[in-house]
Order: C-alpha cells, then structure tokens, then sequence
C-alpha cells in the first residue's frame, strides 16, 4: 500500500511544521476568535477556536456566531443536527473523527450542508443515518473534507455539486444506496479525490457531468455494488461527464448484492472501474480485483426521457459556466431516450484480474453512427487474462491505429441490462455494517485552521500500482 | 427488448428547469421587485379575501430543460392516498368534492386543519414538508388511473429576484389551473406533457413508457401579503409578468412546480378527470410544512442560488429500453 499512503507522510509533515510554529509564537495566528463568544482556555486546544458545547451548545449556533478565519471545534458527542452553513473560510472540526458524531436519526437531511459559501472546510468527524447526505457541498467553491466518516446515509456519504477547486481526503463513505463519493456538475472541475476509502455503497464514486483536472487518486473501492462510475446526464448541466484522471486506486470486490442500491447501481453492479458515458478519462496504474462482470469498462450509459441530446466533441472544452444559460433547440429538447457513448478513454498500466466476463472492456450497442471501434478507447500497458472484444491491446492501442477484427469477442451488453439484480429495500442502507474505528486527524485539537485555497497538486506520474491489501 | 414487468414499475419523474435568458434579462433590467417585506402568517381573525372579478390575466413563466441553472430545492412526494375530500373548497364536507389523489401529508382529508397535516407523517422525501398537494383523479375508459408520485419543484419564477421571494404562511392556500373548464385553459398554469418533455398541451399526447404522462401544474408566485385563501380560492394570489408581482399580491413567494408521473403510455385510452373532461385539470397547494424548514430552504436554496436538490433519474432508472 505504499502509493496509497503517499500523501498522508506530507500531511503529516506540515502538521508536524506547524506544531512547531505554534509552539515557538504561542498564538494560532489564523484563528481569530469571534466578536462577544466565551473562549475556552483548556490548554492544549487552538486559541480562539469557538468551542462546541462549550462556547456554543450546537453546532448550528457555532456556525452562525463564526466569522472568515474561525475554526469551530466540535467535542467529542452526539449531535443530532443538520447544520446549513453560509460562512465563509470557515472551518469545523471534530477533536476526535470516532467520537464526534453528526447523527441525522433517519429525521434529518444532511449532516452538513455548505450552500453557495466558498471555502469552508470540514474535518475529522462523523455523519450518521441522514435521510440524504452526510456531508454536502452546493455551489460552493474552495471545498474541503478531511477526515470524515460519512455512514448510513440516503444519498450520498460525501457529495460536492457546482463546486470547484476541492479536496476530499483521508475520509470514508460507507452505506450509500448511491454514491459513497459523489462530485457532479462541474468543469473544470479542479477537484482531488485522495487517501478514501468507499465501501458497501450501491455506487464507490460516482459522478455526473463532472471533471476536468478531477483526480480520483490513491483511494480504495471495495465491496460496492460497482466501484468507480463516471456518467453523464442531460438532467443537469455540463455534460458529458469528461476527463477525470483515475490513477493508483484498489478497487475489489464489487458486487455486493447486500449493499443499499439506487436504479443506476444495479445496472452497473459488479464492474470495478465502469466508465459509463464518460469521455476522455485517463484511467492508469489501477490495482482492479474479483469483480463478477468486468474489471475495467468503457461502455454507454442509457438516459431516458433525456432533455438534451449530447454536444459534438467539439463543445467538449466548454466550461460549465458558459452553457449556463444556453437555450436548447427544440428540435432537441425531447429527444426520448439517449445515449450517452464511452469516448476516447485511455486505459494503460492497470493490473486487472479475476473479471467474470472480461477484465478490459471497450462496448457500446451500435447505432448508425456510432461503432465500437470507432469510439477511441485505447488500452495499453495493463496487465490482464482476458478483454472484449478479444485482443483489445491490439485492436486499440494507445497511440497507435485502430486496426483488426472487433467482431470477435465483442462484448455483448444486452443481456446484462436484462439481467440485474433484484432491487434491495429502500431502508438497506439504515443496516449496511458498520465501518469501525478510522484514523484521526494529528493534532486535531492544535492545529490551527488555515485558509484554503486550492486542492493539492496531484503528481499523478509517480504514483505506482498499489501492492495487493493483506486479506482481499 | 421486449418488455418486462420491471418497466411497468417504472418511476420516474423530471420537469426539469431552465432557466432561459429572460432571467438574466431581469436580474440586469429590473432591479425592483422591492418585496424585501417578510411574509407572516397573518393574524387568525383575517378571513377571505373578496373574489376580484377582474382578476390579473397573466399565466406563469415556466422553466424547462437541464436543472442547476438558478437555485431550487426538490421534493419528490408519493402518492398517499385519495378521497372525495378538499380542505380548501369544501372544508369540513366529505363528499361534496370530486375525487382527488394527495400527496404529502398523509392526514389531508375534507375535516383536516393545518395542525393535523403537519402533525401527520408524509410521503415527501423532505420529513419537514407535511405540506398537502392534490389534483382531480384520472381515469382511463372510467378506470381510476392511480399515480406514482409527484415532484414539486420550488424555485424563483423566471424574471423574479432571488432575494425577494418570501417564505409562505402555514395555511396559504393555492390553486394552479381551473377546475370549471370545459375547453382548452391557455397558458402554462397546467398542462399534459409527457416525462420532461419541455411543450405542454392541453390534451394528454401519446407518450412513450420512458417518458410517461405527466400533470404539470405551476401555481401562483404572488400574494396579496394579508388572506390564506379567497372566496374563490384566487384572488389572494397571482401570477408575476417579467419578474414582478402586480401591486395588488406584492410579495414574491417561491413558484411551485409540481409534476405528476402516471403510469399511462401508448395509445388507446380514454382519459378523463374527475372533475370533468381533460381539460379541467388543476391542482392544489395547502401550505403546511414545517414553517422553520420551509423558511430554511427558500433562505438557504432560493435566496443563495443552490441547487440544494436535483429530480434525477439516478435512482429510479427505467430498465434500459434503448430500441423499444
């Protein structure tokens, strides 16, 4: 697991600097206090932080008394709450990720809720049992989630939408019936991905209409009904789905018929790195284990009832920003049912194995205009048994001409669409098992908040193929 | 494909929004709408307002298309039951209604009040909205038609100033479309579509079972600030024209959208409505949310441009039925 722990030593590294830092100054520095609160002066924690239950009896009350700069410092409890959050370059903080707990009780909607309010960030606790999301990001730029434990939520665990220049790091979402991870509707979306884990969620990320410098790195997919789904939907602006960057990920055991499930997460249930209608997507270096369908798919996602048909490649480069108040002709308004074509991913460096029907996948149910072969997807590099069509490394090489028979061994996709597993309870994901105890944040109670600007850079070209975890 | 039983359970549901260029024509042309007034729930003692017999004429603006345009919250309702009851015209009259289907709260019934709504469980995926949403039951060659569900979109209507749309008293009362017509109602407070498609009509077109038949039924925006309700059930309320309220209902409140999924597709039926023929299609809002949740959303979704809910097919996705 070396490549999966590489951020973490920097983290520490900073945290480590800036403990330093604050012992030599004796002040936080960044964190400013608020005008008329009561400040705790337990030694050890950050000064002029706004204390929960100390300062503020809720959380609530604590974010709305909190002005730019203000770090909240939650106690260890349980809070039943769903706290909206409108302040800005804020941040709230769980002094222990296991014992402060967000608990929504199947009553509430979202644990956090961060609506059209840039910068805040959100680290090292837990949101449990929220008829939607655990933690929420809407409209809101400069996002950041660390260190969260998002479980037994309706919707989404952790859910960024509009949202831009993000990070969600070192944190885990579990009992989903959609998506453990979800970032939709944004490009580009300058968003990281890194150090998670996602698991027994009908879908482990997923995400519409999103991408764009989006980095899905380092993290584990495992025991989901399907691991990692990039789609597209004309529901929402900014499709299609394109150029997410999937690199150094263990994704295992994706077929988890007990997990909660949404339509979508039946339909693409036991696939690893299922790339549905998404375009443009470099998917390397993945460690892609036992998956009853296949290991790594490029194939179409169908939209019913679709309010748009899908842009030219040409309108690929758009930013979500520009076709905000594009008018759709109506000629294409009601188009029925579309879809949505798997074009122009390159998939190198991965070592797949134990794929039920193939381990590499380029589909599409064919149309007058649209063939598989002429989709683009380009495979080179991995590592692998078996591929649809036959021979895909050679019929499709990355860089290389698109030459051969795609006939043979093609991958026929009907009868998986017929063939689904049976929809789960709507309450499944109420009973999904329970995650157990997940690393702290250091020095959670120290750390001085600091204002954040943009997700870390990525450097995707030195990340390795993870080493097979102990026991999958 | 053939066609499989799995289709038939088909919910799905998506007028989505759009918000067109007259938005932002209005947010750059007028800057008015000054109803920055805070609605309250008027004083008990204030009883109907009188029926304006010449009535603003204007019809809502509707937004269609992809969703996250402007700031919207979404509450998908199913359906909860139905009867010949109706709070608002016949209160306390069992009977003397047509026969409607509800959503929402699951109390609604011709004796219920406010406090019995919001003191009853929901249908609505949102717990804090007992509010209750009713339209004339269908039915097909004199067979009830029974509904899935209904999605109710609530947004600043096109044109109208995000800021200035006021949260609704507990008990307003809200009527979309006119249950007397016997021909066609004109404008987009009602409509048959089918799935999201973006045109409305005013007889149900032959719709496909990927998209089924839908009511999309669009209430007023404007409130005349004092009455819950009218003699007629109206005039307390209106439509905005270009982004404004007319002076007589000053105060913006949020456009509601609701759109009604039935399980009707293909040719061969003989619709009708309870309330008379297909043209008589209406439907009704009787505010009972929590008032704290419902002032949440429109502060939190509406005033700060959120699209803190989205109408997806995400998770109630039709079995594939691509070369149907």
């Amino acid at each position: 697991m070396t490549s999966k722990l590489h951020a973490a030593p920097r983290a520490l590294l900073v945290l480590a600097a800036l403990t330093f830092l604050l012992a030599g100054c004796g002040d936080g520095g960044s964190a400013t206090g608020s005008d008329g609160a009561a400040t705790s002066a337990d030694a050890g924690t950050v000064k002029g932080a706004l204390r929960v239950p100390q300062d503020y009896n809720t959380i609530q009350k604590a974010v709305d008394a909190a002005k730019a700069g203000d770090l909240i410092l939650v106690d260890e409890g349980t809070y039943h709450e769903a706290v909206d959050v409108t302040t800005a370059d804020i941040t709230i903080r769980g002094v222990n990720r296991n014992k402060v707990i967000l608990d929504g009780q199947f009553k509430l909607e979202n644990g956090i809720r961060v609506l059209d309010t840039d910068g805040v960030q959100v680290e090292n606790m837990t949101a449990t049992s929220y008829l939607s999301n655990g933690f929420f990001w809407t409209g809101s730029d400069r996002y950041r989630g660390s260190y969260l434990t998002a479980t037994h939520n309706g919707d989404y665990g952790i859910y960024a939408f509009d949202a831009y220049h993000g990070q969600l790091d070192h944190s885990l979402g579990s009992g989903s019936p959609d998506a453990g991870f979800y970032i939709g509707e944004c490009y580009k979306c300058d968003a990281v991905i890194d150090t998670v884990i996602s698991e027994h969620n009908g879908l482990g990320y997923s995400g519409t209409n999103s991408g764009g410098d989006l980095f899905i790195v380092n993290s584990i997919f495992r025991k989901n009904r399907a691991g990692i789904v990039p789609n597209a939907g004309s529901y929402e602006l900014c499709y299609p789905g394109r150029r997410n960057t999937i690199v150094g990920n263990t994704v295992y055991d994706n077929n988890n018929n007990e997990a909660p499930a949404i339509d979508v997460a039946l339909l693409a249930q036991g696939n690893g790195i299922l790339i549905a209608g998404s375009v443009d997507n470099i998917v390397e270096r993945n460690l892609v284990f036992d998956h009853d369908r296949t290991g790594i798919a490029a194939v179409p996602f169908p939209e019913d009832d679709a309010n748009d048909v899908a842009p030219p490649k040409s309108e690929w480069d758009r930013t979500c920003a520009s076709t905000r108040n594009d008018k759709i002709p109506a000629k294409d308004a009601s188009p029925g049912t579309i879809l949505w074509h798997p074009y122009d991913n390159s998939i190198q460096d991965n070592v797949v194995s134990g794929s039920g029907l193939a381990d590499l996948v380029s589909a599409t149910l064919p149309s007058k205009t649209v063939t598989v072969e002429s989709l683009g997807n380009c495979f080179s590099g991995n590592t692998f048994t078996s591929t649809a069509p036959t021979d895909l490394e050679t019929l499709s090489p990355c860089g290389g001409p698109t030459t051969g028979d795609w006939s043979k061994g093609a991958f026929d996709l009907i009868p998986l669409i017929a063939d689904q597993a049976p929809a789960p309870p709507k309450d499944t994901y109420r009973k999904t098992p329970e995650p157990g105890d997940q690393p702290t944040m250091p020095n959670a109670d120290t750390a001085p908040a600091k204002r954040f600007s943009h997700p870390e850079k990525v450097d995707v070209a030195a990340i390795k193929v993870p080493a097979k975890p102990k026991g999958a | 494909m053939t066609p499989t039983p799995h289709r038939r359970l088909k919910l799905r549901v998506g007028v989505a929004t759009s918000a067109v260029v007259v938005v932002i024509a209005g947010l750059l042309v007028m800057q008015a709408n000054d109803n920055s007034s805070t609605a309250v729930a008027p004083p008990a003692t204030v009883g109907l307002a009188p029926a304006d017999r010449t009535p603003p004429t204007a019809t809502p603006a509707r937004y269609t298309g992809p969703q996250g345009r402007v700031g919207q919250f979404v509450v998908r309702c199913p359906y909860s039951h139905s009867g010949p009851h109706d709070p608002i015209v016949h209160f306390g009259h069992a009977g003397r209604s047509h026969r409607h289907d509800f959503y929402g709260s699951a109390a609604t019934n011709s004796t219920s009040t406010i406090g019995d709504l919001q003191a009853a469980t929901t249908t609505c995926d949102k717990s804090v909205d007992t509010a209750a949403y009713w339209q004339p039951t269908l039915y097909d060659h004199d067979r009830v038609v029974v509904p899935i569900e209904a999605h109710a979109y609530y947004r600043a209507a096109p044109g109208v100033p995000k800021e200035s749309v006021n949260t609704m008293p507990a008990g307003l009362a809200l009527i979309a479309g006119d249950q007397t017509a016997t021909t066609p109602q004109g404008g987009e407070a009602t409509g048959w579509t089918c799935g999201s498609n973006t045109v409305l009509s005013d007889h149900p077109p032959t719709c496909t079972v990927d998209a089924p038949l839908h009511l999309v039924l669009t209430f007023p925006d404007c409130w005349d600030g004092v009455h819950l309700d009218s003699v007629d059930h109206t005039s307390h309320a209106a439509y905005s024209t270009g982004g404004r309220c007319p002076a007589s209902r000053p105060v913006s409140i949020p456009q509601i959208t609701v759109s009604v999924d039935f399980p009707i597709w293909d040719s061969g039926h003989d619709l009708r409505l309870a309330s008379g023929n297909i043209y008589s299609a209406h439907g009704d809002f009787w505010n009972a949310w929590d008032p704290s949740g419902l002032a949440r959303e429109i502060t939190g979704c509406i005033h700060r441009g959120a699209v803190c809910d989205l109408a997806s097919n995400r998770e109630e996705e039709a079995l594939f039925s691509y070369g149907s």
